[in-house]
């Protein structure tokens, strides 16, 4: 699955098809460049960072530039071994023309991987490593903390028992 | 070269050595204080105080690099992007470890006052009494009455908050009103309350965070970021209190970036003169004069200072006639304790973050004797609801995790002991000969805990499962983990105080037996490790110190 060998072949599909389109779109919409990941890395991210955080009642994790953090965070915070694990598992992503899929096949190939993944540890797992960098990106992001959570920067004291109100946030922090 | 006279010296500038300062200042004496580290203004370079966590890299998490620069201080739990200028590059500041032992230290103006954890308990007189009742090293030469005025005097100053729990072993304090609990809380507060009935008891802790405005500091405005340094100056920091207090009198020379080589000996006059200090910028040495000297530096670098002051009279380190000079280093231990969820109570959050813990005072060998260990232990326990981070973990994903996640969860519990280690002769530091990038000899940490902290260790999480049971929590998960000794960052015990020259360092009043112009009064001076955050008693002896040094002045005496 993650062999040099399909994923040469995987970009190979990939830079034939729509894909390239979709890539060129992801750049438009955002005016921030990789600098670690490549444009189909970055965009099988941009599409499963949304898989795991879609638009709610608060904005989908790529209108927090949720991939760019791990474009920058990957290459800065995560270990050699698991850097590795990362790159094999976006590579094996890209490979299986991820975001291009529709929306159930994305799902379902994130599901499998899940599975897959749960005995693994941390670093060898490419789908942990996904949802830790995917969740810190986006909910100490300011969308996220702002929007999809509630945020004080200064609450101005402690309250310690106070009801909770309907459909109430978690504090971000 | 350039020689200066002051009327004293203080090395360092953290905990004790504000206090030090700020004491021999208001008492009308030109004092020098001597930082190795940076200087760092209060409010004005606490350069991350109030950044949101989407304005520090990578949202506050530590990298690679920092983790290559900071090995060892990169592993606490405190450290992260918004702190980490807090703390020493270990290349920089290299040690050895003879045995696994984790050194946090901060070296800048403040020292670790900037970053610690606050909790401010007394000592009792079965603290100590201990040694002595239990034949254990030697007998600290003070009780709970000599000390019990300057824990008052610092109380009043510093300004904290929290409960009295009203227990003997845990003496009444001058606080300001507690933080509110949270529904978890009070309800873990009455289940133990029926089932101990007041011997096991949860209270607020006291913590020197000011839950109200204090001589124009504060209150807390409910960050929970202290160790970035507070613009509010609501919690107690050398920075923000004792050395402003100081400066305030006009008395006061601070020279950051100045490294304490060692003190100068006049074997004639049989004092310290002065000490040679070395520039941290430029690593020009030079020399400094004062009638007394306080030694400030935490525990392994003012007995490195000691130890490195050697002269025919003190040929194995000034003060060192005993031997006992690096020996004897405690810590406490934190491993066992438990975590806990509660899954009622739903309808109950809290508001802000707040900036303490909840504790539970010692219980253990306080009334009957425990047959398998000495001494005991309190616990810190943590409560909260469960946040977005639930969601890491999990193999879920999508919208309805999205909205479950964005919701608080169930409440959480981790609750820690925190125990006493006694003191063993062979656990130790000492110099070698070869020396770190500014000249010091390099320092050796021997240190490890032995069946009496591995036994109360066990019980330590025995108890938390049985307390946490007991108030009707689920998932009660008792944890009983090793500890590299120094974690808990409460080093202390190397020039140990005590009645009699042969076996210690110091004398009652933290004044090195055979050179009575030299005070030591950071952790240094321990003489056994009680249960209780030891900060305190570090401030309240500086004090007794100085006011004991000033009346030996007056008279002549030294």
């Amino acid at each position: 699955m993650t062999d040099r060998r399909s994923f040469l072949r995987g970009s190979s599909v990939l830079l034939g098809s729509a894909a390239l389109g979709n890539v060129l779109a992801a750049f438009a919409a955002s005016p921030r460049k990789a600098t670690f990941f490549n444009a189909h890395e970055m965009s099988a991210l941009r599409a499963v960072v949304d898989v795991i955080l879609p638009a709610t009642d608060s904005p989908a994790a790529s209108a927090a530039d949720t991939h760019h953090f791990i474009d920058l965070a990957i290459p800065a915070c995560a270990k050699p071994a698991a850097q590795k694990t990362f790159r094999e598992g976006l590579a094996s992503m890209v490979a299986s023309g991820f975001a291009n899929q529709p929306a159930a096949k994305q799902v379902e190939w994130l599901k499998a991987r899940a599975a897959a993944d749960m005995p693994l540890a941390y670093d060898q797992s490419f789908f942990k490593m996904l949802k830790d960098y995917t969740l810190t990106g986006y909910f100490l992001s300011e969308v996220g903390a702002t929007q999809a959570l509630a945020y004080e920067k200064i609450p101005g004291g402690y309250w310690g028992d106070v009801p909770l109100v309907a459909n109430q946030k978690a504090w971000a922090i | 070269m350039s020689a200066r006279t002051y009327d004293a010296i203080v090395v360092g500038s953290g905990m004790s050595g504000g206090w030090a300062a700020k004491e021999l200042c208001e008492k009308g004496l030109k004092t020098l204080v001597l930082e190795r580290g940076r200087n760092i203004r209060h409010v004005t370079d606490y350069t991350t105080a109030l950044k949101d966590p989407w304005q520090l890299p990578h949202n506050n998490r530590a990298t690679n690099d920092d983790r290559k620069a900071q090995p060892v201080q990169s592993t606490l739990y405190l450290y992260d992007q918004s702190t980490k200028q807090h703390f020493v590059d270990d290349n920089q500041h290299p040690y050895v470890q003879e045995q696994p032992f984790n050194w946090f230290r901060g070296y800048q103006v403040g020292g670790r006052s900037l970053m610690w954890a606050r909790h401010v308990f007394r000592y009792s007189d079965l603290d100590f009494e201990a040694n002595q009742k239990e034949g254990v090293g030697i007998d600290w030469p003070i009780r709970y009455a000599d000390i019990a005025p300057w824990y008052e005097h610092v109380e009043k100053f510093i300004g904290a908050s929290g409960e009295n729990s009203g227990l003997p072993q845990l003496p009444a304090q001058v606080l300001q009103p507690p933080f509110e609990m949270n529904a978890l809380e009070k309800h873990i507060r009455k289940g133990m309350d029926a089932a101990f009935k007041g011997e096991r008891k949860l209270i607020c802790s006291a913590t020197a965070v000011l839950s109200r405005e204090h001589n124009g500091r504060g209150p807390c405005q409910g960050r929970n970021q202290c160790a970035r340094g507070c613009p509010y100056s609501a919690y107690f920091s050398s920075n923000g209190v004792t050395l402003p207090a100081a400066a305030a009198t006009g008395n006061l020379t601070l020279r950051p970036d100045s490294l304490v080589h060692s003190l100068i000996y006049d074997d004639a006059k049989k004092r310290v003169t002065g000490v040679r200090v070395i520039d941290a910028v430029t690593r020009q040495s030079t020399e400094c004069f004062a009638k007394v000297v306080f030694l400030c530096a935490s525990a392994l670098n003012s007995t490195a200072i000691l130890l490195n002051s050697k002269s025919s009279r003190f040929p194995n380190g000034l003060g060192n006639d005993s031997g006992e000079l690096g020996h004897n280093l405690m810590d406490h231990h934190n491993g066992g304790g438990a975590t806990a969820s509660y899954s009622s109570l739903l309808d109950r959050y809290y508001r802000g973050r707040r900036s303490t813990s909840m504790y539970i005072p010692r219980f253990r060998n306080v009334g009957k004797r425990e047959p398998k260990f000495a001494r005991g232990y309190g616990y810190e326990v943590y409560t909260w609801r469960n946040s977005w981070t639930r969601g890491v973990g999990s193999a879920d994903f999508g919208a309805d995790f999205k909205n479950e996640i964005t919701r608080p969860g169930e409440w959480g519990l981790f609750m820690e002991g925190y125990g006493e280690t006694l003191p063993y002769h062979d656990n130790r530091m000492w110099l070698s000969n070869d020396v770190d990038p500014l000249g010091m000899p390099r320092i050796h940490v021997s240190m490890s805990y032995r069946d009496n902290e591995r036994l109360m260790a066990q019980q330590m999480m025995d108890d938390a499962v049985e307390m946490m049971t007991a108030a009707k929590l689920e998932n009660v998960k008792g944890f009983n983990n090793p500890v590299t000794p120094g974690s808990v960052i409460h080093e202390m015990g190397t020039a140990r105080m005590g009645r009699d020259p042969k076996t210690s360092v110091l004398n009652s009043h933290n004044q090195v037996h055979a050179v009575p112009n030299v005070f030591v009064t950071d952790g240094s001076c321990m003489v056994s490790s009680p249960t209780q955050n030891p900060s305190l008693t570090y401030m309240a002896l500086t004090a007794r110190a100085v006011d004991h040094a000033v009346g030996q002045l007056k008279k002549g005496a030294i």
